[in-house]
């Protein structure tokens, strides 16, 4: 644990990323909010600059005047507010995280915001677990919406669900390396699939890589899918269309992103834990997880344009 | 003279306020059009007389901070520990304030404060409510009288004063109607409406509309009778303050989610002041393990109070019975 003993020499050691577990029905807005205030909190508790001296030239102008060093109200914390303000903290996302989502969420303090950018536009795969349920569908494909259907749900097995997950995955491998425009077994197509992960060129098209049940207790199952630019709405659907695939109806009933890129939770910072200390830990955990894996800034991969 | 000198203060909010500050009589003595004629026939000419009375306007600002190098006033006000950067954030009251001298218009206020208040509170007293400055302190110390003749003894008008700053900005009239309000609302006797103004005297000068919508959420939307609306209330006054959606969401999770009674909750009402969040990842930890059980009369009892007030090592050690990491663990998969 890193122990500070001055205001400025912690806030000039702000500077990088920081892995949080985002809490469900928190917007991520609200996060950086928490963040920023809970830093400037502590930074603010820690001793921080003193009062400057203020020079002032007294007396009547015909006389000798007397030049004085006085303490200067003006630069007191009652006067012009506390030291640190929520404006002395930039904090930018990497990858948004929906407001019903939990998980691991980047976020880059101050000088990090470059990386968080840098991270973006590396496209790391996200892992997510996500919960659903069998026998309802809603119109918002997840638990809070309006229920639009109801089904049974005893003739589905884990054999069914696992053929119909890989389905999905096979269909979308296949669809990798359709848009990216090239013959299935040319020797180009081999090369392009031997540099690495086929990544979408923009960031508006979701790719799974990898989708597979992990647990199965009906009505109940959990699926861990691998992907790119997916997003909160998008996970839902893929519950709803796998529960019509498997003949019956599907809800989403949570989504915990438990993996970006080498982020996992175990490196992520619990709520309780958003203080000064922790989060400047976390900075330098981040930092050394960077140093060692130069790829996720700039990833070797081919490219697929749509 | 008396030469009134008007700046601006410009706020975040890029709007512009007026502001007249008269409380520089001190370089206020030669106004600018004396200053002219003075030196009209010749400036560049050296002269022997002492100039120090002349200096320049007070330029448009955007807080405080420009003029309390200058201004005996404020410098004074920061001695005992005002927070000028909090009054400056309304500038309705920074209009008022300026225009007060210390010597004249302050120093009455502060001795009378120093009364109920003590030194060291006044500072964070004048902060929260700055505009008692411009009350007379005549009336301040009727206000004080009508609790005294309503029978508070002293130590409970000091805690009063202290607790609630804005009291005293009440008239007689108004704190008397709703010391009826709140007898007639809640039955209380004489001793009870004391007891309860003591406790919480925020309440009384709360907003009553927001005081109303929590009564109605206590007793039509959570089920509370009157006899107990009126425990609860005497017990924890705040209940009636917080946010009546919050509270509503609370309830809802304790009653009808942990299934715990009205008596369990009349018994510790502490849990509705407990954020969900923190209920819920408690609540949803026990059932994991299989230790969620509220009953008393069963054994493995879990006290409901345990899983609010404890910090986390507390919680786990005591009524989980493991290991923090272990709770963290389960956190991190909500």
């Amino acid at each position: 644990m890193v122990q500070f003993k001055h205001a400025a020499s912690a806030y000039k050691s702000l500077n990088g990323l920081i892995c949080v577990y985002k809490p469900p029905c928190v917007p991520v807005k609200q996060v950086q909010h928490i963040i920023k205030t809970n830093l400037c909190r502590d930074l603010n508790a820690l001793p921080v600059r003193p009062r400057e001296q203020r020079i002032e030239i007294e007396g009547a102008t015909n006389e000798p005047m007397i030049v004085k060093l006085v303490p200067n109200y003006a630069d007191d914390p009652l006067v012009c507010g506390p030291r640190y303000i929520h404006e002395d903290i930039r904090c930018s996302w990497a990858t948004h995280l929906g407001l019903f989502s939990s998980g691991v969420l980047l976020l880059g303090i101050n000088e990090g915001t470059r990386l968080t950018y840098k991270i973006n536009m590396g496209r790391p795969t996200r892992a997510f677990k996500v919960h659903g349920q069998l026998g309802k569908a809603t119109d918002t494909y997840f638990w809070n919406g309006k229920t639009v259907e109801r089904s049974t749900y005893h003739h589905i097995t884990r054999e069914k669900i696992d053929s119909v997950v890989a389905h999905i995955q096979a269909s979308h491998q296949k669809t990798m390396f359709e848009m990216s425009g090239l013959h299935m077994e040319s020797q180009t197509t081999y090369e392009l699939a031997a540099q690495g992960l086929i990544r979408p060129a923009s960031s508006k098209l979701p790719v799974i890589y990898g989708i597979k049940c992990v647990d199965f207790k009906p009505p109940n199952f959990t699926l861990e899918i691998q992907s790119v630019n997916e997003y909160e709405k998008y996970l839902w659907t893929l519950v709803h269309d796998i529960g019509v695939q498997l003949r019956s109806t599907a809800h989403c009933i949570g989504v915990n992103c438990i993996r970006q890129g080498k982020f996992d939770l175990e490196l992520a910072l619990l709520r309780k834990h958003w203080q000064l200390e922790y989060i400047a830990d976390n900075m330098n955990q981040c930092s050394q997880l960077l140093e060692e894996n130069e790829h996720l800034l700039q990833p070797e991969s081919a490219v697929l344009t749509a | 003279m008396m030469a009134l000198k008007s700046a601006y203060l410009c706020f975040g909010n890029k709007q512009v306020f007026k502001i007249i500050c008269s409380q520089y009589a001190k370089y206020s003595n030669v106004s600018a059009l004396s200053v002219k004629q003075t030196f009209s026939e010749n400036v560049l000419e050296t002269t022997s007389e002492d100039l120090s009375h002349i200096t320049p306007y007070f330029s448009n600002t955007f807080n405080l901070a420009a003029y309390v190098n200058n201004s005996e006033t404020l410098k004074k006000l920061v001695d005992i520990n005002v927070d000028l950067s909090k009054i400056e954030k309304k500038p309705h009251i920074v209009n008022k304030i300026l225009k007060l001298d210390f010597e004249k218009h302050m120093k009455e206020h502060i001795i009378f404060l120093n009364d109920y208040v003590g030194l060291d509170e006044v500072g964070n007293f004048l902060t929260k409510n700055p505009l008692i400055l411009c009350e007379p302190v005549q009336d301040l110390q009727v206000r004080v009288n009508y609790l005294e003749s309503k029978g508070f003894q002293n130590d409970q008008i000091k805690r009063i004063i202290t607790r609630n700053p804005f009291w005293l900005m009440f008239n007689t009239v108004r704190i008397d109607r709703r010391f009826g309000y709140f007898q007639k609302s809640l039955q209380l006797t004489g001793n009870e409406v004391r007891h309860l103004t003591t406790k919480q005297p925020k309440l009384i000068t709360y907003n009553l509309h927001h005081v109303k919508c929590n009564m109605f959420v206590l007793k039509e939307e959570m089920g509370f009778e009157d006899k107990e609306m009126k425990d609860l209330t005497l017990n924890k006054p705040k209940l009636l303050m917080i946010n009546q959606r919050h509270l509503l969401e609370r309830f809802n999770y304790i009653h009808n989610i942990m299934q715990i009674s009205h008596k369990t909750i009349l018994k510790y009402p502490e849990v509705l002041f407990c954020r969900n969040f923190k209920i819920k990842q408690r609540h949803q930890f026990l059932l994991k393990l299989g230790r969620a059980q509220y009953d008393p009369k069963k054994e493995n009892f879990i006290s409901i109070k345990s899983l609010v007030l404890d910090t986390d090592a507390e919680f786990c050690n005591n009524i989980a019975k493991c290991s923090v990491s272990d709770f963290n663990l389960f956190l991190k998969t909500l």
